[in-house]
């Protein structure tokens, strides 16, 4: 496990998310809320390139066992 | 807790005269402080005449028998509102009590109230203490003080002697932060320990249900009532808990300190934590440890935010949020239809290298110490942000991503005072461990005899 180079969050990606999430529900927010998800946005894109930073192995599992179900197991 | 079980068993105490006492102050006192959502007074009176029957014929159930509690409003009590601390909610009822619920009465204690909590145990991102239809939950401490949250009612009930003990729920905090800001003892049992259901989830692989009371000894008598697997809670471990008191003079403890953990804290919480390592050099050793750098912060964040926008889908996508109280809860909400599914799975990528990680070096030491939380209450009014408090929390990240236990214990004031914690958090079932280390320290400490100041 290592750091990858260190990309500043892309502004585009935080825009054009922003984009999105103002095509599905801008018609509910007013434009002080809008700012306020905008700002949300720009927060998560920063936290997605945190994490994009960290370089793991295909080994690196992810912590969310999938168990087959069955009833009577 | 122990005091009130041997004169109940001895029968000095009778279960409904403590139950009315009890029903009385929650009456009277609960509205002070924000901490009551319903006073199940009916239910409570039934079981504690069963109780005291039960002691009279000679079947004592254990140290929880006739014992009034309070449950945070996320745990269905069947036939009583469980409103989540959510407007839109405050009808709601479910028919079942949660398993929780269902454990503590097969235990014989009483079911006095549901105590105030965050809307949505904070999920949907509030600022500010006002974010609960009950109002801001107050600090018996101050006047003017955060009871802390999401478990507001539980804390602020626990310190202002309303009840016992409280059951609450901790994502991110919401145990440990009510149990600082209102000066009680809280546990935040390894995840998985306690069964979640019947409690409202938040965020499925961090939600932890656990007791906060006034001693680390009553904690561990609520955690053995309440733990063990369920087959409703496929998450609920096959791992039963026994609660052993034990001798706190005889054990010594290795204590860890991550490099760095005060920084940016109050200045109060930094002096309380200095003071509290020279006393735990009385206890065993301390020790200064370090992690690998990695987005600790983000990691959880992704994980708590991606869950809780599944969990509220409805809520949020019929734009029910916007009759929630904070608001800020109105429209956050929606700015986490920007976490890509590869970002959160790669956070839980992430999540098993700090799971490992973390193991590996609480296999070396019993507990990491650290401050309870970075600030004493904020006030009533105003959001948190525009305090100074570090933006970053490495112990709580790690802590309920990893799904480790931990207990917070008072252990100082402030200049003005309000209560300063210390928290202990182990390795992932080591919650025996972290209870005895508390325990150690509420042997050779007395803050958590100190109580405000209340009628």
């Amino acid at each position: 496990m290592r750091r990858m180079s260190e990309p500043a969050p892309d502004p585009r990606e935080a825009a054009f998310l922003f984009d999105l999430i103002r095509t599905r529900y801008g018609n509910r927010l007013t434009p002080e809320q809008l700012e306020g998800v905008r700002r949300g946005v720009a927060a998560v894109v920063a936290q997605s390139a945190l994490l994009r930073a960290v370089r793991l192995s295909n080994a690196d599992e992810p912590v969310q066992r999938f168990v087959p179900f069955r009833a009577d197991a | 807790m122990r005091e009130l079980a041997e004169a109940i068993r001895a029968r000095r105490l009778s279960p409904i005269a403590l139950t009315e006492t009890f029903l009385e102050r929650l009456e009277r006192l609960g509205p002070r402080y924000n901490a009551v959502v319903t006073v199940t007074r009916e239910r409570a009176l039934r079981e504690a005449r069963r109780a005291e029957a039960e002691i009279a014929a000679g079947r004592w159930r254990g140290p929880l028998h006739g014992i009034p509690y309070g449950a945070k409003d996320l745990l269905a009590a069947a036939g009583t509102p469980t409103t989540w601390g959510a407007a839109p909610l405050r009808a709601q009822t479910f028919d079942t009590d949660a398993t929780v619920i269902h454990r503590l009465e097969a235990a014989g204690a009483v079911l006095v109230a549901k105590l105030a909590m965050v809307e949505l145990a904070g999920g949907m991102g509030y600022r500010q203490p006002n974010a609960s239809f009950t109002g801001p939950g107050k600090s018996p401490w101050g006047p003017d003080a955060w009871s802390g949250g999401s478990s507001s009612g539980s804390g602020s009930a626990v310190a202002a002697g309303l009840v016992p003990f409280a059951i609450g729920s901790e994502t991110w905090g919401s145990i440990l932060s009510p149990a600082a800001y209102c000066g009680v003892t809280g546990l935040r049992p390894t995840y998985g320990r306690v069964s979640r259901h019947g409690a409202m989830a938040l965020c499925w692989t961090l939600d932890k249900l656990g007791p906060l009371a006034l001693t680390a000894d009553d904690c561990g008598l609520v955690l053995e009532a309440i733990a063990g697997p369920d087959a409703h809670d496929p998450s609920a471990a096959d791992r039963t808990f026994t609660h052993a008191a034990g001798d706190p003079a005889g054990r010594r403890f290795r204590f860890g300190v991550l490099r760095g953990v005060d920084e940016g804290a109050e200045p109060a919480v930094r002096a309380a934590f200095t003071r509290s390592l020279d006393t735990l050099t009385k206890l065993g050793t301390v020790e200064e440890v370090t992690l690998p750098e990695l987005p600790y912060d983000a990691i959880a964040r992704t994980i708590l935010f991606a869950e809780a926008a599944s969990a509220f889908e409805d809520m949020i996508e019929s734009g029910t949020i916007a009759e929630l109280t904070a608001p800020e809860d109105h429209y956050a909400p929606y700015a986490r239809d920007a976490i890509l599914a590869k970002d959160y799975i790669k956070a839980l990528r992430l999540r098993g290298v700090v799971m490992r990680e973390a193991d590996r070096l609480l296999a070396r030491v019993d507990a990491l110490v650290a401050p309870g939380r970075p600030a004493t209450a904020p006030p009533l009014e105003g959001e948190f942000r525009s305090l100074h408090r570090p933006a970053l929390d490495p112990m709580g990240a790690i802590g309920n991503m990893a799904g480790l236990p931990a207990v917070a214990v008072p252990n100082g004031f402030s200049e003005s005072g309000l209560p300063t914690s210390l928290q202990f958090m182990g390795r992932a079932w080591a919650d025996d461990t972290v209870l005895a280390a508390a325990h150690a320290w509420q042997s050779i400490t007395d803050w958590h005899q100190r109580h405000p100041a209340i009628d």
